[in-house]
């Protein structure tokens, strides 16, 4: 394999969630042409945004070369403090959402912890966390949670500004904030480089456990706003959200083309997988294929995302060699 | 090349789509709603009766004319070869629970509880956390523990094999709240009927619309009888008695608001005129979805909880709700202990609960209450306050 064919090789990964869009959306508009209507297009608008918050602090643990099951517990452990704080007054908010903060950054330096201190495989020590909230969770409530969710919320999670959902506005701030961070600041280099190659990076005066101890705490932060969208979008404790988002923010992340393997990846092609999955969810509703025919597409469309990055990475060594 | 493989990649997603989309009305494997038997089991005039009277209360609640009751196989169990002197210290009876997952299951297993102790009933509780496959090793687990009978929360059919070895072993089971195949040995079986709850809500829907129009069906989780069964029963009555009525869109919503919501979402460009669904979850996603989208929220059906009644209780909505009460759990005991007296037991108890429309919201709602109560409920003040459900 040439440069050039590697380099065309890196291109077509990068374009492919692009291209699949607009495949999607041709086949939608063949197959279901309602999806274009205005209530659904609002129903994409509001799962990019919310998905995407999501996706944006699974790939910063990514880049990092973990990643981050607890997603969704945090997630769910945010409706629940904010009920049982504040029983739906608005006033009690500003202390709920620190206290949703510190609960999802405590969970983040959990996860940190097992990961960095007891050298336990992220998929491991993620999950164990999820579990241990999840179990917390419902042992504290008894598969009750008391309270309820203050009106105020309802602006972060359902109200609209000129039309376009806030969960979306809050998404593209976050998202270009992140993206800046990781492009233009030290900070990003010293994320990617302690993706890359972590023993290098710690050579070259790298602090690695403190890059990667940020990243699951801001990935744990990040759930905790999507946890607060949530809340606001339905008014209500759902508690059996959360383990969906898991899979779609790291779906979300991968499809876009951020490599499992650490240390490659943008926040655009997060982005970019984002809106892909965001639409194919919303599709698969229209065609009534069901919550397995959702799962089944969305399992379909990772494994070609990651065939496509391995061929990617294996020419990209061919070409090194 | 790198064309080949983007165009492998975007064409394996798109395939199982299209795929899927044209398997989309299936569903997975339901079974007969089962109808227990144990000992000797002979028809009987007031166990049909009692059965009877729970799709009566539905028909008047919901002001129908034309509710026709299926026919099911009822008869009275003889239960004297499972008869037994009760001990000192009060029967030993297992209760193989869901588990406290949900606000259901809590008040489903605080019943059971309080029940067990007014009785003076030992209880040896196991929680399946609402894992079928867990329950199969709890059953094994209280069978073990010899109790006198055992009481079932059925989680899926994957623990008949586990219920048939307890039966085998001579504890008579009683199933709570959902069925096992009969071929368990499975003596009672008390539940709300699912064939009631489908065709209560799919009866209403149809007056609503005058027999005609364009519907969505929303159910919980593919596959988990609870959902399945009264689709089934909603859509053979649809298919029976209102071919006009045009079933648009078939969804599932895993009973999450905010799915359900998102669901609704992409329903309201479809010109619906009316929503079954399972769920005062689901009918809740329902009306935030047409309310954000600013439409008229249209007739939905679906069980009884507090959530949905404080969401709408301001609003103009069209609903029909038919209970799946959690204390059922207490007659799911009075069966079993019925059952160790030798008293002769229906091979199915219908729960009776007072279904109710719209007229009536102000009645049941308890604005004093958790939206995670579910209505109307027998619990005292002092078990809801335990269970944190009312101030």
């Amino acid at each position: 394999m040439n440069r050039a064919g590697a380099l065309a090789s890196d291109f077509g990964a990068r374009v492919a969630p692009l291209a699949g869009l607009v495949i999607v959306l041709i086949a939608a508009a063949i197959t279901s042409p309602s999806l274009f209507e205005s209530s659904n297009l609002r129903l994409i608008l509001f799962q990019i945004g919310l998905i995407g918050i999501t996706a944006l602090g699974q790939t910063l643990v990514l880049l990092v070369a973990g990643i981050d099951l607890s997603v969704g517990a945090v997630i769910g452990l945010t409706a629940v403090i904010v009920a049982a704080h504040t029983d739906g007054s608005d006033g009690a908010l500003p202390v709920a959402i620190l206290l949703a903060a510190a609960a999802g950054a405590g969970v983040g330096l959990l996860n940190a912890l097992l990961v960095i201190v007891r050298g336990v495989p992220p998929f491991v020590a993620t999950f164990a966390s999820f579990v241990l909230v999840e179990g917390v969770i419902t042992a504290v409530t008894r598969g009750a949670p008391s309270g309820s969710i203050p009106s105020g919320l309802h602006t972060l999670g359902a109200d609209r500004v000129a039309g376009i959902p806030v969960p979306l506005l809050v998404f593209a701030v976050l998202a270009l904030v992140v993206g800046v961070i990781l492009a233009r600041t030290s900070a990003g280099r010293r994320l990617y480089a302690t993706g890359l190659n972590p023993r290098a990076a710690a050579m070259s005066g790298i602090r690695t456990p403190l890059v990667v101890a940020s990243a699951y705490v801001a990935c744990a932060l990040f759930a905790v706003l999507a946890g607060l969208v949530d809340a606001g979008y339905i008014g209500y404790v759902d508690a059996q959200l959360s383990r969906e988002l898991n899979l779609e923010s790291i779906a979300a992340a991968v499809i876009g083309g951020v490599a499992l393997t650490g240390g490659e990846g943008t926040v655009g092609q997060t982005v970019c997988g984002v809106l892909l999955l965001a639409v194919l969810l919303v599709w698969m509703v229209e065609l009534g294929t069901g919550v397995g025919g959702q799962l089944a597409v969305e399992g379909a469309v990772i494994l070609g995302a990651v065939w496509l990055q391995r061929q990617t990475l294996s020419q990209k060594r061919s070409v090194k060699g | 090349m790198f064309s080949r493989r983007v165009w492998f990649v975007l064409g394996l997603g798109l395939l199982s789509a299209l795929v899927l989309a044209a398997c989309g009305g299936s569903k997975e494997g339901t079974e007969e709603t089962a109808t227990a038997s144990g000992g000797g089991c002979k028809p009987s005039k007031s166990v049909e009766t009692a059965y009877d009277k729970a799709w009566e209360q539905g028909e008047q609640a919901l002001e129908l004319t034309k509710l026709e009751i299926p026919k099911t196989e009822l008869c009275e169990v003889d239960t004297s070869k499972w008869q037994k002197e009760e001990p000192s210290g009060g029967y030993k009876i297992a209760f193989a629970a869901q588990g406290p997952t949900n606000s259901w299951a809590a008040e489903n297993e605080e019943a059971f509880k309080t029940k067990a102790g007014e009785l003076g009933v030992e209880e040896l509780y196991a929680s399946a956390d609402g894992d079928a496959t867990k329950q199969v090793d709890n059953i094994q687990q209280l069978a073990s523990q010899e109790p006198d009978a055992m009481v079932v929360v059925p989680m899926g059919s994957s623990i008949t094999g586990q219920v048939k070895a307890a039966t085998a072993q001579g504890i008579p089971v009683v199933a709570c709240a959902g069925t096992i195949a009969p071929s368990s040995g499975v003596v009672s079986t008390v539940t709300r009927s699912y064939e009631l709850q489908g065709r209560l809500w799919a009866e209403w829907i149809a007056k609503q619309i005058d027999g005609k129009g364009r519907i969505a069906m929303i159910s919980g989780i593919a596959g988990v009888p609870t959902a399945e069964y009264p689709k089934k029963a909603a859509e053979e009555l649809f298919a029976e008695k209102y071919p006009e009525i045009e079933i648009v869109s078939k969804q599932y919503d895993d009973w999450s608001p905010t799915k359900a919501k998102t669901v609704a979402a992409s329903l309201v460009s479809k010109n619906l005129d009316a929503i079954w669904s399972d769920s005062s979850f689901t009918a809740l996603g329902v009306y935030e979805a047409y309310k954000e989208a600013g439409r008229p929220v249209p007739p939905v059906t679906g069980d009884a909880s507090n959530a949905y009644l404080k969401a709408i209780q301001n609003a103009d909505v069209k609903f029909a709700l038919s209970p799946f009460p959690p204390e059922m759990s207490t007659q799911c005991l009075e069966t079993a202990i019925s059952i160790l007296k030798g008293e002769p037991v229906p091979n199915f108890v219908n729960v009776e609960a007072p279904a109710f429309t719209d007229k009536e919201k102000e009645k049941y709602l308890r604005p004093e209450c958790s939206e995670n109560l579910w209505i109307p409920t027998k619990l005292s003040d002092e078990e809801l306050k335990s269970l944190k459900l009312c101030e």
